[in-house]
């Protein structure tokens, strides 16, 4: 949002794209058409699955061009700019070609004060790439989010819209991307929250196991 | 009915109204963006805000609580309200900018807010002079700024389609042009794209803005992000004076506004009127202006040459005369008034001719059952409620083929030009025209030509697809001086007339041309026809009188939105429109 502040230009997306998904892949087979209608019959209107049907197109082919937002809008018989207007509202559905893993690193004011900066920029000049931009051999893709709603363990990112990393350093980095290179995606994570340590015995979640403790993040170098 | 108290005002409303739409009803003005009522009201320009607050009422009795002045209490809602999506219920009190303070303020700021990005380019907008956001910063607003930082710089100068222009950074984000695609038009074809900050109005990639009434959504944003390609730049607002009128580019008749600067038509905007066309305008009565502006004549000519308007008459009268009544053929016109019209069968009557015809201007499947017809002419209805047929081409062909016609009157249309007859069939046959264009194909047969005045230079009456009867105002001067005229434009401009930057009084684009009620009468005197009328008012007056086809269309009762006539003697013959 730095960048946004300093040079607040919004550009014009392209208008008249070339399609970039061949023509004989654009379909959704008929297990992923029940899967829409079992969506659909959840809602009062056909409307309501766009989200999670949009969701099921990304994951399908990697990201949202304007063909497949037709595809979409055909699926649920919506019109196209509405679908397109959702696709573009929320910066979670991709409108271009992003890397196999896209890093959401948090700058917002919580992660920004305990080093988030720091983190953003160590990978940066680790992959390369400037924030936004995409490692040559397409594997990663670095941006800048806002708040993710894990403050209790800033500094952290987010792997392509999937886990969380909490509690970054320079070494949980290096470590992140050696196993996203041999293709060892995190397992999901949670972090107690510190009340709950002293209270209800350190986790009021089922799932333990996947259970990290809440650690008290250090004020970033760059803000000491 | 409900009654609800605005700033201590009791007035009844109308059950299931919003407060926004009782208020202005009322006229009293809240001011207000994105609420239009025509459409839902998304509530998100929040400039509406008003105090609402209800009757206290126990919960045990359901009685309204009273105070120990026997009124009763009111609790008010914690937080301001929207005025355009709270619906009104009875007892509500409604304080609004006139007697709150809280509510001057949040109206003030929100202001500021929706200043923050807004490009302070007003002396280059187009929409400035008639921009809701101008007109209520000016009322509303804050004196100034206090925002530090850079604006928002947005896409500017896109072309969303043909005929429409966007500037991102002007948008207030409304929503009024994509609810307009999407709950009036149905064509889809805009959407807010991104979010915060960055969204602004666009068509989804592959698709272009072209739809038949994309114009619609210049007239009801509230700010100038979206401009008319055609006008852009071309006259400020206040340098055209607005004449209410209708157009004629097809037979709905949609209500429309005429600006005009130096008797050139600059631009045509919708004018409401619930009965025929609500809100809106089709994009091609919008365009077709030009026609008013180019190609005018200079003035009558007899046999080619130019002449005067007296030895034009005069001529015209002798060729009538040259002959017997039954080898005169009168063609009147679905292109012009219905006054003309009757004045043109009082003609042929006096002369022993048949009843005129007209000639149909039908183009199949131009029509879409909502503002435009596949009939192209505005007055067909008019012709036809006269008791005027559509003409035949094979007819007219083996009668100019036999010789049967020795004088052809056309008035205001073009038989060559629609391809009814070939020039080549005219000869030896004196033709009269009454034409409103140099290209008028007719003309080089043409005995005698008379320019005549089109539908912004006339007082005159069309009436529409459905029967509705609707006034033409003079929307700019002629040549020459005629009374009537000068009266009528002074009145149909009424306040809005008299704009020291519209040199409506200079000769530079005036037409030398006359209304068909000043030349048909001047023609008839010569064949000792008196058609001597105190103008187009008298003439309609007559008409409501005689025709039950046109009871009740007096000038007086037509006002501004026209009068539905009597469907019962709708001719049957005529089919309108798809």
């Amino acid at each position: 949002m730095t960048d946004f502040i300093k040079d607040p230009v919004v550009s014009l997306p392209d208008r008249m794209p070339e399609p970039v998904i061949p023509g004989d892949e654009l379909f959704f087979t008929d297990e992923e058409k029940k899967q829409i209608e079992t969506w659909v019959s959840r809602y009062p209107t056909a409307d309501g699955a766009v989200m999670r049907v949009l969701w099921l197109a990304q994951e399908k082919f990697s990201f949202l061009p304007a063909e497949v937002v037709q595809l979409v809008a055909n699926a649920l018989d919506m019109p196209y700019a509405k679908v397109y207007g959702v696709a573009t509202f929320y910066t979670q559905y991709f409108k271009e070609k992003k890397g196999k893993y896209v890093f959401d690193v948090c700058t917002c004011f919580s992660c920004q004060w305990c080093g988030g900066y720091d983190m953003l920029h160590y990978l940066e000049e680790k992959l390369r790439v400037h924030a936004g931009e995409t490692t040559g051999d397409g594997l990663f893709t670095i941006q800048e989010a806002e708040c993710l709603g894990a403050c209790g363990s800033a500094p952290m990112l987010q792997i392509t819209n999937g886990p969380y990393v909490h509690n970054l350093t320079r070494e949980k980095i290096d470590a992140l991307i050696d196993a996203l290179r041999e293709g060892n995606m995190p397992a999901f994570e949670s972090v107690t929250l510190p009340q709950d340590e002293d209270e209800l015995s350190g986790n009021r979640r089922t799932d333990v196991d996947k259970t990290t403790s809440s650690v008290t993040p250090p004020v970033s170098e760059t803000v000491k | 009915m409900p009654k609800i108290t605005i700033d201590n005002r009791i007035v009844e409303v109308e059950d299931g109204d919003t407060l926004l739409q009782s208020c202005l009803d009322e006229d009293l003005e809240i001011p207000h963006f994105c609420y239009h009522p025509a459409m839902s009201a998304p509530a998100n320009c929040r400039q509406c805000l008003v105090e609402v607050g209800m009757p206290r009422v126990d919960r045990e009795t359901r009685e309204r609580v009273l105070d120990e002045d026997g009124n009763p209490v009111i609790d008010f809602m914690p937080k301001l309200q929207t005025s355009c999506s709270m619906k009104v219920a009875d007892g509500m009190v409604v304080r609004s900018h006139r007697t709150s303070e809280l509510v001057k303020r949040a109206q003030k700021d929100n202001l500021e807010f929706l200043l923050i990005n807004h490009p302070l380019d007003c002396p280059i907008c187009d929409q400035a002079g008639h921009c809701p956001l101008q007109n209520q910063t000016y009322k509303y607003g804050p004196e100034g700024s206090r925002f530090e930082f850079r604006k928002v710089m947005k896409p500017k100068n896109i072309e969303l389609g043909p005929r429409v222009v966007l500037d991102g950074e002007r948008c207030i984000n409304c929503t009024r042009c994509t609810r307009f695609t999407q709950e009036i038009s149905g064509s889809h074809q805009l959407t807010i794209i991104e979010r915060g900050v960055r969204n602004y109005p666009m068509t989804p990639p592959g698709v272009v803005f072209d739809e038949p009434y994309s114009m619609n959504v210049i007239d009801i944003c509230p700010v100038g992000a979206l401009t008319s390609k055609d006008h852009r730049f071309k006259a400020r607002i206040w340098e055209m004076s607005q004449t209410p009128s209708i157009s004629t580019t097809n037979a709905k008749g949609s209500n429309c506004v005429y600006h005009v600067k130096d008797n050139l038509v600059m631009n045509v905007t919708a004018r409401t009127n619930m009965d025929v066309n609500e809100f809106w305008l089709a994009d091609e009565d919008r365009l077709d202006y030009r026609k008013f502006n180019e190609n005018r004549p200079e003035g009558p000519a007899i046999g080619g040459q130019a002449a005067d308007w007296d030895a034009a008459y005069a001529e015209a009268a002798r060729l009538l005369q040259s002959t017997s009544g039954q080898r005169v053929f009168f063609l009147g016109s679905a292109l012009s008034t219905t006054e003309d019209n009757y004045l043109l069968a009082r003609l042929a009557e006096h002369l022993g001719a048949d009843a005129p015809a007209y000639i149909p201007h039908i183009e199949a499947g131009h029509g879409d059952n909502w503002l435009r017809t596949d009939d192209r002419a505005p007055n067909t209805q008019g012709c036809e409620r006269l008791g005027f047929s559509a003409l035949d081409a094979e007819v007219l062909k083996s009668r100019l083929a036999g010789g049967d016609i020795d004088v052809l009157y056309v008035m205001e249309d073009d038989p060559v030009g629609e391809g009814l007859c070939e020039l080549a069939d005219l000869e030896g046959v004196k033709v009269i025209v009454h034409h409103h264009h140099t290209t008028n194909e007719t003309l080089p047969a043409a005995a005698v030509a008379i320019p005549a005045a089109m539908a912004v230079e006339t007082v005159g009456t069309f009436v529409n697809c459905d029967g509705h009867a609707q006034r033409l105002r003079p929307a700019k001067a002629i040549k020459g001086v005629n009374r009537t005229l000068a009266m009528e434009v002074g009145k149909s401009r009424a306040d809005l007339h008299g704009t020291p930057f519209d040199r409506w009084y200079t000769e530079s684009n005036m037409v030398d041309c006359e209304p068909g009620w000043v030349s048909i009468p001047a023609i008839a005197e010569r064949v000792g026809l008196s058609l001597s009328y105190k103008g187009p008012r008298a003439i309609m007056a007559e008409l409501s009188e005689d025709n039950p086809a046109f009871t009740g269309a007096t000038y007086d009762a037509m006002g501004e939105s026209g009068v539905r006539l009597d469907v019962t003697h709708q001719p049957d013959t005529h089919t309108q429109t798809a």
